[in-house]
């Protein structure tokens, strides 16, 4: 049989490029243009009688700090890249809003990073409102949106590029908790300089004028619209929350932050994401919602989980593996 | 946390569709369901060729005995809840692939064609989706001829869905399905239904059909590679580009929760089972040594990942998604 080795393939590869121009004047017409971009990013399921549209706004993608794993060492952090099959000394971080249509609401789970974003990353993100529009929803049509927390992949996405309402019809509801903290002057004169400064200026811009006319909060343990109940989970940011979509006896964990990529910090709970504002409260709230999803076997939805970023958890070794649904191409 | 219940759920839809008070106090109607899937269809990067994960759609089923030949129904659907399928069933994705080379638009495996009622042969919708239109496929290469392989190449009236592509085939295949010989020794249904679906998809199609050899290109970029076992000429692909390729594994594997996770478990569908477990091993050994992007015909869509050994047999990193390209 033939070997499958890489020299093989590799003098395959050259053999290819030297014929290419020969090839190419016997072909009968011109190629196909490449499309050059990607399809749109949405992804839909049901949870009982409940459609939920996952909608990307896209990824982050820099190069990776020393500092990015607080208690962990660089080396450590691009083993377990390389682990994932991911590029050394990169990280891509994905974003993922969801929608759910209740039947009586339809509602939006955090933003993403806003539309203004898109020119600035070039495209990597701030793609939320064109696939929103791709699955066929109108933002007008969106009736509440839920904030898990104040950071700005989560919240600058209530506004458009030029500072008008995103989701003009829709209630805006936020944890009292975050609103409470970010708003709070004397939080914000302790605050230390550089990113944790930069989040209180960047929410006092976003919560301002018409979305604060549209603003409710909630408090964690209670249902937040029919069928969505907000759970505390604190610790990543100060009134972290993450919300359970319920309907019949379906339903599906929505973590928001409660890990960050699943690749770094489900396969290694222990480690502290230079974006937790308490590590250790973080840690203990990852590891007890973690838990529990193994115990109960429950879906989790996870925001910078690699699109369509829905999956089931396990324990894997020290920590634990996310195995993603399989797509499912009718609903 | 409230308690919901579908009940309650239902009683409360049911009193928001009849009370014209309820509707009256928000600004609008909910928003409908939209009821239907996104399209289907993913597009990567190998070096300067554009590449599209094309779904063709998945069956869920219950799970047959002897599915997996030479282990018990209840070991193999122990498997397969493990990987978290629905209680008793099977869920088998098929995945053609487009491969735009720059100077030929290449169909890898055309999938099942038209299948009414049914949640697969969606290859020419999601094509459509993705903006491609079938005449513009210049090459189709069938990795083997096995009906979710082949028979997409013709419409349900017997045309030709891809009018003004060659179609090459694994000459080690068609030499055995299309052998009288063969098909007269064939001992069970199975194997009597794909000899028939063979010369039924390719009546009249003798003259058109080009046959391709293993360790050779069938269009520059594109190299065969013999991974014989799950039928006599079964075919892998490496598409090389530069210095970035991809091995195109058609079924090496069958479903990667069972028969990556168990490479000697043999899928009923395998023609000779042994050699494919050891064409599987071999296939799979090199991939998790080279940390080979592997795409699987019934990987989950977009069914593109890296495989890595895990214990006795390997397991599938799926690639994440790329939103860019």
């Amino acid at each position: 049989m033939t070997e499958f080795t890489r020299r093989r393939l590799l003098t395959g590869a050259a053999a290819a490029a030297a014929a290419a121009p020969f090839a190419a004047g016997l072909s009968a017409r011109a190629a196909a243009p490449p499309a050059g971009a990607q399809a749109p990013g949405f992804y839909r399921y049901k949870v009982g009688s409940f459609e939920v549209t996952v909608v990307t706004d896209g990824v982050n993608r820099f190069k990776l700090p020393d500092d990015f794993v607080a208690n962990a060492k660089k080396e450590e952090v691009n083993a377990a890249l390389a682990a994932a099959h991911m590029e050394q000394d990169v990280f891509v971080g994905p974003y993922n809003p969801i929608v759910v249509n209740t039947g009586q609401k339809l509602v939006v789970i955090d933003t993403g990073t806003g539309e203004a974003a898109f020119t600035a990353s070039k495209g990597a993100n701030g793609q939320f409102l064109a696939n929103l529009a791709a699955a066929g929803i109108d933002a007008k049509a969106v009736d509440a949106v839920i904030i898990s927390h104040f950071h700005g992949d989560h919240v600058n996405g209530l506004l458009k590029a030029d500072n008008s309402l995103a989701f003009p019809n829709a209630e805006v509801l936020v944890p009292a908790g975050e609103l409470k903290f970010w708003m709070d002057d004397g939080e914000m004169s302790r605050a230390p300089k550089g990113r944790m400064e930069g989040l209180f200026k960047n929410n006092r811009r976003v919560f301002a004028g018409e979305v604060m006319k549209r603003l409710r909060t909630y408090e964690g343990g209670k249902e937040v619209v029919s069928g969505i109940t907000a759970v505390g989970t604190h610790g990543h940011s100060a009134s972290h929350n993450s919300h359970i979509v319920a309907s019949g006896a379906s339903k599906v964990y929505v973590q928001a932050d409660v890990t960050h990529v699943p690749f770094l910090f489900a396969r290694n709970p222990g480690w502290h994401a230079f974006y937790d504002q308490d590590p250790a409260m973080a840690e203990a709230t990852r590891r007890k919602v973690y838990d529990m999803l193994v115990a109960e076997k429950m879906l989790v939805q996870g925001f910078h989980y690699p699109f369509p970023s829905l999956a089931y958890v396990e324990k894997s070794g020290t920590g634990y593996r996310e195995i993603a649904v399989p797509w499912n191409p009718t609903i | 946390m409230t308690k919901l219940t579908r009940r309650a759920v239902l009683a409360g839809a049911t009193a928001a569709a009849l009370s014209p008070l309820a509707a009256s106090r928000t600004l609008h109607a909910a928003a409908p369901a939209a009821g239907k899937q996104a399209p289907g269809f993913y597009r990567y990067k190998v070096g300067q060729f554009e590449c599209i994960s094309v779904n063709d759609g998945a069956r869920t089923f219950p799970m047959p005995e002897g599915f997996v030949r030479n282990v018990p129904r209840e070991q193999a659907l122990a498997a397969a809840e493990a990987a978290y399928m629905p209680k008793g069933m099977v869920t088998v994705p098929f995945n053609p692939q487009i491969i735009n080379t720059g100077s030929k638009l290449v169909l890898i495996d055309a999938g099942f064609g038209p299948t009414p009622n049914a949640p697969i042969g969606l290859l020419t919708a999601n094509m459509a989706a993705a903006g491609i239109d079938p005449k513009a496929i210049d090459i189709v290469v069938i990795s083997h001829l096995h009906p979710d392989h082949t028979n997409g190449i013709k419409t349900a009236e017997g045309a030709l869905v891809f009018p003004n592509a060659e179609i090459k085939v694994p000459a080690q295949d068609w030499a055995f399905w299309m052998s009288d010989e063969n098909m007269a020794k064939a001992n069970n249904d199975m194997m009597k239904g794909y000899f028939a679906n063979t010369r039924k998809v390719y009546a009249g199609l003798a003259d058109k059909v080009t046959k391709y050899d293993w360790g050779k290109e069938v269009t520059p970029g594109i190299t065969a590679l013999e991974a014989a076992g799950h039928t006599p000429g079964h075919t892998a692909f490496a598409v090389a580009s530069g210095s970035a390729r991809v091995l195109v594994q058609s079924d090496v594997t069958n479903i990667p929760e069972l028969f990556l996770r168990h490479p000697d478990w043999h899928v009923a569908f395998d023609v000779d089972p042994q050699k494919a477990a050891e064409t599987r091993h071999k296939f799979y050994d090199m991939a998790a040594a080279e940390k080979a992007l592997v795409v699987g015909f019934h990987f989950t869509f977009p069914s593109i990942g890296y495989v890595e050994k895990d214990g006795a047999g390997y397991r599938l990193v799926p690639a994440a998604w790329n939103p860019t390209l």
